[in-house]
């Protein structure tokens, strides 16, 4: 990415346009799809997208917060629902994050992404 | 997590002392800088731009939940409204 | 009316001063007030956020930072009056920030 081209952060949106992006929304909910359309709200039209949802059961992260277990790990991380979607518009409310999906850097499995123990130091 | 009134326009661009908002966030873009959410999700990476509602563009992005790496992006673009502070990481 | 002290202007007072800057949700922040803008975005330097969780407090020590004036409740100085010492858990006059009592 040319670091030069980018004078406000819409520009980093308006390079990804018809590129396939990774959306990070409030609720605990992923989006990667390809980007066609956004305005000043970050108001999105995607396609072709997959949707991830982290179900966080507040309970289990309890525990796990007591005693790092990984059984417990586990469980969280296999809480996680997946739907494909043709054509989609998101609110621009929602969004919190919006980057490459087919950067070589956010390469990490989605597996080890929700293991993040709520550990208090 | 309440996202009620957002900071609808631009701030004002009226000139002020140094250390107001405006003269830090010129001073610190360019630099490696700590993005905290209000989740409390932080980013960490280099400031490449940012805008009035401090929306935030981001390289090199790290994602820390609870001090763990969690995710990594080499471009970010976080919405400014889930915005909790944006702290220097480096000397200015 | 014309004499009444508006409440930024009561900010604008406290440029230079260390202050403590409570927020909607169970954080605070204490630091030294470098400047702030219409919105109360403000900019504070040697910065300690403090989070109030279930498991108890935590702290985290920040350079430089811009604090968003969206989730901003509060803001304290530390020099002004007796009034605070009647917050036992939180601030003393005088003292380091909210946790100096604890």
């Amino acid at each position: 990415m040319e670091t030069s081209s980018i004078q406000e952060p819409f520009d980093l949106i308006r390079l990804s346009l018809s590129e396939r992006v990774f959306v990070k929304l409030r609720g605990d909910r992923e989006l990667t799809g390809i980007l066609h359309a956004y305005d000043g709200h970050m108001n999105l039209i995607m396609s072709d997208v997959e949707e991830t949802i982290m179900i966080v059961d507040e309970a289990t992260t309890a525990v796990n917060v007591r005693d790092d277990d990984h059984e417990i790990s586990r469980l969280i991380i296999e809480q996680v629902a997946k739907r494909k979607v043709e054509m989609l518009f998101v609110r621009g409310d929602g969004v919190i994050l919006v980057s490459h999906r087919n950067s070589v850097l956010c390469a990490l499995p989605l597996k080890s992404k929700q293991v993040s123990p709520p550990s208090r130091t | 997590m309440d996202d009620d009134q957002e900071q609808t326009p631009p701030p004002p661009t009226q000139p002020t002392h140094t250390g107001s908002p405006t003269d830090f966030l010129k001073g610190v873009v360019g630099k490696r800088v700590i993005v905290r959410l209000t989740s409390g999700v932080d980013y960490r990476g280099v400031l490449s731009c940012l805008d009035g509602y401090m929306n935030i563009a981001l390289e090199q992005t790290e994602e820390h939940v609870n001090g763990v790496v969690t995710n990594r992006y080499g471009d970010a673009f976080i919405r400014g409204n889930n915005v909790l502070y944006i702290s220097a990481a480096e000397a200015l | 009316m014309a004499s009444q002290i508006l409440p930024l202007e009561l900010i604008d007072k406290c440029i230079g001063s260390r202050i403590w800057v409570v927020m909607k949700n169970d954080r605070e922040f204490t630091g030294t007030l470098l400047g702030f803008d219409d919105f109360v975005n403000m900019v504070l330097e040697d910065v300690t956020e403090y989070e109030t969780t279930a498991e108890g407090r935590t702290k985290k020590s920040l350079a430089q930072t811009l604090l968003n004036g969206n989730n901003i409740c509060m803001v304290g100085t530390f020099l002004l009056l007796p009034y605070f010492a009647l917050m036992p858990r939180q601030l003393i006059p005088g003292s380091d920030g909210p946790d100096a009592s604890s």
